[in-house]
């Protein structure tokens, strides 16, 4: 570190300054402003990009230069500067295409010059219909990328996978870098799926959307070579918003949001039986629908509020008067400003939320400052740093074992949500519950807490030195702190946690990473340029956590290690340490093609000290076919080719080559009945389960692209389509070994996974006009995970499992594919054996059932804009996979929606099955069910989860915005200079869905696991309807 | 170009000084042990063993050989769930045997100084190997824990595996025989069930010894010859020898029966109904004027036991006193009225020259006394003249099919509260009959466990999985 720091003296030690700012609003013709807009100082990096209003801010070194305005579909406008301080541009309709994208390393190129592909998304496009969770912004929008959400949960987490699942172990998860600095996505629950666990959401969900300038999506290893192994899943390039002149007064920006959500989906819920069994009327079985007839009958004793009264239906099952309407209030106000010398930025932005669940709610204060200053000609430093404050309360519980769940199948048709009030006397016990062994939901709600606190910084701070004119040194060092802590209770009275507990949990978390760059350019003659970049890369990384598990409290509501019976205390510790070395050559020819050559070499701490050095190249082309063969014509407006070929290593997590002992803190039993040492004042130890590798290799990716990029009509019609494949072999992971060679896992280097697919993007703007333009696009991926080859032996690796038998898998010859038990079958008809003796349906044996994955997702967004109104909306379409639902095991199992309520009177024959004569034939089946409720019970017996798995595809409308912007001529006199209204919708329709009952798209897991197709008791999804109001002044 | 010199140096003075390397070898867990004492090891083995046992086999799998009515998540219909047959197997398997082989392995290193703890180490694999056989039959065993040389271990036959336990407890034996005067590892806190007392491992490892002859013997009677033997070595036989693990009655410590009870019912086995009596248990006993009925079975209202496939908080009846389960109860490894009845029934046998009354009213006496009064935290007691009179009253035991069966009857009454010796004493003898439960989807009651997933995708040497009804090696 000696040598960053003498690096740092020594670029302080010069300083002065010489440069002016200019200032502009970019237009079209007609004057509507143009956001997003690129302007960029020709033959340098210094770029900015329009706001909202099409105002543009830029620092001109020297005051002199020519400046470059793009914007996709215009015309390429050139300006020669000569002292102006305010140029406002005008662009023609159609021309050359060159936009600036960030690529690695925040290295911004020419798009026309890039091997590979890459999708840029404005931060105006991720505010259109504003989402908490920056993530989920993104959906239906990127190609090759898709996203999934847990559930309706406040601050839940959003799973990300670029260009499919390359990884057996889990590293699925792209890197995300933010202003140049690599940040954590980690996601650590409280708990486990089995114990039950809070989704507190995924670290990049933190970044707040108001202060994203552009976002870039790096998908293949050609893009990603410059970060190396961490970003062989792809990386997220963030750039956040930098000040920017206004005229010479401070800009003031205000963006504000009012949204409600409510239930996405309400399960057909069945009204005309009663809560019970085989017909007969039972007030403690909430959630077991089979009673009587409800005919207005009076019965001995309601449920939850007891006493006798009338059977009444209640609507929705009370579903809509338990879950309430969430509100957020998403509000931003940002300062900024900029002069030849500097630029600043400051942001406040609050996130003020209720969920739908009763007692939730997510509190988020981000206050960013970005900063430059350019102390001379020569040398600039930049700085900047992010806090963010996090606080959340009443977190809904998901998984399994956990009293306080509560899922669409919680509810019962008599049943009224009002009886459960109140749910506390005045000596503190708990009543209004329908038994005293089961819970008063709004007991678990408002009594049992889940408090959380988050507290992240991110900085950032670079400084770079221009010797002369074609060589610039940067240094940029970065840091991310997260602190969590955590606190669950469960309040003494609470069934299932009878004399209440109580769980703190501290999560640290550390990144520190720093970077040399040295850049340099030149000309090699009349056709060719060089551009070299060489660079250092040191990255450290920490975790610790502490967690404290304390049992029965003697004082209710004093959470104090001194007042329980019992206390678990575990620490967690871990850092790794990365050493990267990288270079790239760039070769320009002409202004046709552009040959591009990187290498990388990574040095890790967590491989084998004599094996912890990977080295991986990558080369990608672009060649301007329109350009090189001049064609121009009104057809085919620009046209680009281009390959790319890359091989990345990959390393592995920390601590993972010794045989240790590890100190033990429990005695694991069935149903979470736990033993705590020390037992009778005995420690215990225990070896791991897991045998060290000996002679561990880095992972191994080869990967190439190949694409091509055509415009035709003057830019009115653009289509891109890349093909892509990547060959992952000795992939890191601990492979199951038979237990009974007294060890569960073997890590080692397995297997092969291939990936291939089709990433296909059309955009038109089929109606331009004075007052109105339609802009549409259309995007499309398949990506195709194979799993070539596992182990000697081995059929298929663990990726997560389910719950009752049910398993997300990867299977040799398959992909990641869901394990779980059919229905037994007759091999010859294909129908169901039916158990003679009762005639239900039997379990066959566990096998796959389909992929998790979707074998295509595709994305539509359209905008509209007729003269201040604006309309954009984003369809999102995704097709095949397949998903468990125990919410919809639950419903039907338990008599609660509408197809349970047919033939309920009387017995039932299965007639889909058939019946085994003994002889290898079969005859129909004549066999009856005791009654409907046990046909219902029976198909899931034995953990058969066959009749539970759908389709999963869907085709939503992600989101919906409207806005209104006043016109000039209202605005002229006062001193705002824009604002505009509008209306915005996330989650607004389910427009195709094959799953009855709840959202295909929810499932039981976080982003912390690559589980994909498993949906679980989880806190049902929200639709949000809402209102936006944008001041500038 | 000075200033890409200057680079350079920097570049190159960062990346090979050897401060870099340093900063990379940081890869040890600061959390971890690279050894650890068997005083360490063995509390996680004996208490990991013990808390998924109880948990996982005694609340899931008592109903099978219907001592209780129902079990939650029971197999008794036919289905053994991969989560049952993986969470047990794996706890055999990787937290108890891969741990113990260590530890043998560690003290066999130390010599004869260790023998105490090689010997422990051993005697717990014999256990663990012959209730893996008891539940699924052939297993792993002469090809298990070796991963190096046995990726894939092959799976034995029963009887080789009953006939390697034999020899494993025979090897235990010879190591304590083995032990020095002075010197010995004193591995007194690690050692839950005796304390380091290797006379009582010695008792215990001959009398597991007769046990595993016992289930032999009822194939090959060739093993009497080895019976005899083992009767004459010294033998548990008294209750101050019983071998057990101790539970408190806190709730870190506490038994895992009551702790179900408490975490999702509330407080009392008795008033919850969790735990109800199968309805042989409760014929056997109701009535009978044994004075254990009422430790054992509360029925104030003499309701009956609920019926086998019935939870008494369903339907109500006869349950599991609170005096049973209840924080405290100890996790019974071995009693000696196991002895005495083997005794008695090889006396019927003709196989020894015991007295079979004698050692009949000696096995009754033992065990009554141990629920009524030797156990440790009895809530009720039994006092012994009450014993006396029950046992004296009893009639004589007829050298005959009858006599046998009482026999029989009582082996499957001491078993109580051990999910895998009662299922075992009820194959091997065949008494009681027990009748198929209702709703079951096999012919007869479960005989054997399925082998878990994990092992059969895993390891292309398991063999099929016969019916969960095909009775084992042992029974024929």
């Amino acid at each position: 570190m000696k040598g960053i720091l003498f690096f740092v003296v020594m670029l302080l030690s010069i300083i002065a300054y010489t440069q002016t700012t200019v200032t502009g609003v970019v237009t079209d013709e007609s004057g509507q402003s143009l956001i997003g807009a690129n302007v960029l100082v020709k033959g340098t990096s210094i770029g900015a990009v329009t706001d909202f209003d099409g105002n543009y801010s830029i620092d001109v070194p020297d005051g002199s230069g020519i400046l470059v305005f793009s914007y996709t579909g215009f015309q390429e406008l050139e300006i020669t500067i000569a002292g102006q301080s305010t140029i406002n541009v005008a662009l023609a309709e159609g021309t050359t295409l060159d936009e600036i994208v960030v690529t690695a390393l925040g290295i911004e190129k020419q798009s026309s010059t890039l091997g590979y592909s890459i999708d840029e998304v404005s931060g105006s496009d991720l505010t259109q219909a504003r989402e908490s969770n920056i993530l989920n912004s993104l959906q239906g929008k990127v190609t090759g990328v898709n996203i999934s959400n847990t559930s309706g949960n406040l601050g839940g987490s959003a799973k990300i996978i670029i260009r499919g699942v390359t990884s057996l172990s889990g590293r699925n998860d792209p890197l995300f870098v933010v202003d140049g600095i690599p940040i954590s996505n980690n996601q650590t629950t409280t708990g486990s799926r089995i114990t039950g666990n809070r989704d507190f959401g995924n670290g990049a969900s933190v970044i707040n959307p108001d202060d994203i300038a552009t976002m870039s999506v790096l998908k293949g290893a050609a893009a990603t070579a410059l970060y190396g192994s961490r970003a062989a899943a792809g990386a997220i390039i963030i750039t956040t918003k930098r000040g920017e002149s206004n005229g010479g007064n401070a800009k003031v920006s205000i963006n504000s949001s009012l949204r409600f959500d409510d239930l996405f989906i309400t399960p057909g819920y069945q009204q005309d039986y009663a809560m019970g069994a085989l017909n007969k009327y039972d007030s403690s079985s909430v959630g077991f629908d089979w009673g009587p007839r409800i005919v207005g009958q009076t019965v001995d004793n309601l449920p939850a509020k007891g006493g006798p009264g009338q059977l009444q239906a209640v609507e929705d099952n009370g579903v809509k008067k338990f879950f309430e309407t969430g509100k957020s209030y998403i509000n931003n106000l940002a300062i900024s400003d900029a002069s030849d010398r500097m630029d600043y930025r400051l942001s406040f932005g609050a996130l003020n939320q209720t969920g739908i669940v009763p007692g939730s709610s997510l509190d988020r204060y981000n206050i960013s400052l970005n900063a430059g200053v350019n102390h001379n000609a020569n040398f600039s430093s930049r700085f900047g740093v992010q806090f963010i404050n996090t606080n959340s309360e009443g977190t809904a519980a998901a998984g399994a074992n956990d009293p306080n769940i509560i899922g669409l199948s919680s509810f019962s048709s008599n049943l009224d949500p009002d009886w459960y009030t109140p749910w506390i006397d005045d000596a503190g016990n708990q009543i209004n519950n329908v038994t005293p062994t089961s819970n008063n939901p709004y007991w678990l709600r408002f009594e049992n807490k889940n408090e959380r606190e988050d507290n992240r910084v991110l900085a950032n701070f670079s400084m770079t030195y221009n010797p002369f004119d074609n060589l610039s040194i940067s240094g940029k060092v970065g840091y991310d702190y997260d602190q969590d802590n955590r606190l669950l209770t469960n309040r003494k009275g609470t069934a299932q946690r009878i004399d209440g507990n109580f769980i703190v949990d501290k999560l640290n978390r550390t990144q520190l990473n720093t970077d040399i760059i040295a850049n340099y350019n030149t000309d090699l003659g009349e056709s060719l340029t060089l551009s070299v970049l060489g660079g250092f890369n040191y990255n450290n990384r920490t975790f610790s956590r502490e967690t404290l598990t304390s049992t029965s409290l003697l004082v209710p509501e004093l959470f104090d290690p001194g007042n329980t019976a019992q206390n678990v205390p575990t620490r967690a510790f871990s850092e790794q340490v990365l050493f990267g070395l990288y270079g790239q050559a760039e070769l320009g020819y002409k202004d046709f093609l552009t040959l591009s050559l990187t290498g990388r070499n990574d040095w890790s701490s967590t491989l084998p000290t004599n094996n912890n050095s990977y080295f991986y190249p990558s080369a990608s082309a672009a060649f301007l076919f329109s350009n090189a063969f001049n064609i121009s014509d009104k057809v085919l407006s620009y046209g680009k080719l281009r390959a790319s070929y890359a091989q990345v290593g990959n390393d592995t997590g920390p601590y993972q080559l010794d045989f240790n002992f590890f100190p033990i803190t429990t005695a694991t039993g069935q149903y979470s009945l736990n033993i705590n040492f020390p037992f009778n004042s005995r420690l215990a130890f225990a070896k791991s389960n897991t045998i060290p590798p000996e002679n561990l290799k880095p992972e191994s990716q080869v990967s190439y692209e190949l694409g091509a990029e055509l415009k035709f009509f003057d830019y009115r019609l653009g289509l891109d389509v890349t093909y892509f494949k990547s060959e992952n072999t000795d992939q890191i992971l601990a492979l199951p070994i038979p237990e009974t060679t007294g060890f569960g896992f073997l890590r080692t280097n397995v297997g092969q996974v291939n990936t291939s697919g089709w990433e296909i993007t059309l955009d038109a703007t089929p109606i331009s006009t004075k007052n109105f333009r339609w802009e549409t696009m259309v995007n499309f991926s398949n990506p195709k995970t194979e799993v070539v080859k596992l182990a000697e032996g081995v059929d298929r690796v663990l990726i997560a499992s389910g719950f009752s038998s049910v398993q997300v898998v990867a299977e040799e010859g398959k992909g990641f594919e869901l394990f779980a038990i059919p229905f037994l079958i007759d091999s010859a008809s294909g129908r169901p054996l039916i158990n003679p003796v009762d005639g239900t349906r039997q379990a066959g044996i566990a096998k796959t059932m389909g992929s998790v994955l979707p074998d295509f997702s595709m994305g539509f967004v359209n905008t509209f804009r007729l003269g201040n109104f604006s309309v954009t909306g984003t369809v999102d379409w995704r097709s095949g996979g397949v998903m468990k639902s125990s919410t919809v095991e639950n419903l039907q199992t338990g008599g609660l929606v509408i197809e349970t309520a047919g033939n309920r009177q009387g017995t039932f024959i299965d007639r889909s099955g058939v019946l085994d004569n003994g002889d290898g034939t079969v005859r129909e089946n004549d066999i009856p069910l005791s009654s409907t409720t046990a046909f219902w019970q029976s198909i899931d017996d034995n953990s058969i989860a066959e009749p539970f798995i759908f389709d999963a595809s869907y085709v939503k409308l992600r989101e919906l915005a409207i806005t209104y912007s006043l016109p000039e001529s209202v605005l002229g006199s006062t001193f705002i200079r824009g604002a505009s209204i509008g209306v915005e919708g996330r989650n607004v329709a389910l427009l195709y869905s094959k799953v009855p009952h709840v959202d295909p798209e929810n499932t039981l897991f976080g982003s912390g696991a690559d589980g994909f197709g498993i949906e679980r008791a989880s806190t049902p999804s929200t639709r949000s309807l809402g209102f936006n109001l944008r001041l500038t002044f | 170009m000075r200033y890409i010199k200057i680079f350079s140096f920097i570049l190159a003075s960062l990346l090979f000084s050897t401060s870099c390397q340093d900063a990379l070898d940081i890869n040890t867990n600061p959390l971890v042990a690279s050894s650890a004492d068997p005083n360490v090891l063995l509390p996680f083995v004996i208490i990991q063993y013990s808390n998924r046992h109880t948990t996982e086999l005694g609340t899931r799998i008592m109903d099978v050989p219907q001592h209780f009515s129902a079990c939650f998540n029971s197999p008794r219909n036919g289905n053994t769930s991969i989560f049952l047959t993986g969470n047990t197997w794996g706890m055999y398997y990787t937290q108890v045997l891969g741990n113990l082989q260590l530890v043998e392995q560690d003290a066999r290193d130390a010599g004869p100084s260790s023998n105490n703890v090689a010997a422990i180490a051993i005697i717990l694999k014999a256990q663990s190997f012959f209730e893996l056989s008891s539940i699924w039959e052939n297993v792993p065993f002469s090809e298990a824990l070796d991963g190096a040389s046995f990726p894939s271990p092959n799976f034995d036959s029963q009887e080789s595996i009953f006939r390697g336990v034999v020899s494993f407890l025979d090897e235990a034996i010879g190591l304590i025989d083995g032990m020095p005067a002075e010197g010995v590892f004193d591995v007194s806190t690690g050692d839950l069930i005796y304390e380091g007392d290797m006379d009582k491992w010695r008792k215990l490892a001959n009398s597991m010894k007769l046990r595993t002859l016992m289930m032999l013997r009822n194939v090959d009677a060739s093993v009497d010859g080895a019976i005899n033997a083992a009767l004459g070595q010294p033998l548990i036989e008294n209750n101050a020898d019983a071998a057990m693990l101790r539970y408190y009655n806190t709730p870190a410590e506490s038994n895992g029966y009551n702790r179900l009870v408490e975490a999702f019912f509330g407080i009392g086995n008795e008033a919850q109904g969790v735990y109800a009596p199968g309805d042989p248990l409760y014929e056997l006993l109701w009535g009978s004027g044994d004075p254990r009925t009422e430790l054992i079975i509360s029925d104030p209202d003499s309701a009956g036991a609920p019926g086998n496939g019935q939870f008494a908080f369903g339907v109500g009846g006869a349950t599991i006193t609170n005096n049973v389960i209840r924080n405290d109860i100890p996790h019974m490894i071995f009693l000696p009225a196991e002895v005495n009845f083997y005794r008695a029934e090889l006396a019927l046998k003709g196989v020894t020259g015991d007295n079979a009354q004698e050692q009949f009213n000696l096995g009754l006496t033992n065990i009554i006394k141990w629920w009524g009064q030797d156990i440790p935290g009895a809530e009720l007691t039994a006092s012994s003249d009450a014993i006396a009179a029950y046992v004296d009253g009893l009639p004589a035991l007829t050298n005959d099919e009858d006599g046998l069966r009482r026999v029989h009857e009582q082996q499957y009454l001491e078993t109580f509260l051990r999910p895998v010796v009662a299922w075992n004493t009820v194959r091997r003898t065949g008494f009681p009959e027990l009748k198929p439960p209702p709703g079951t989807n096999i012919t007869t009651y479960l005989k054997r466990f399925n082998y878990p997933p994990d092992e059969v995708s895993s390891n292309p040497n398991t063999p099929a999985n016969p019916n969960t009804d095909v009775p084992m090696w042992f029974e024929n």
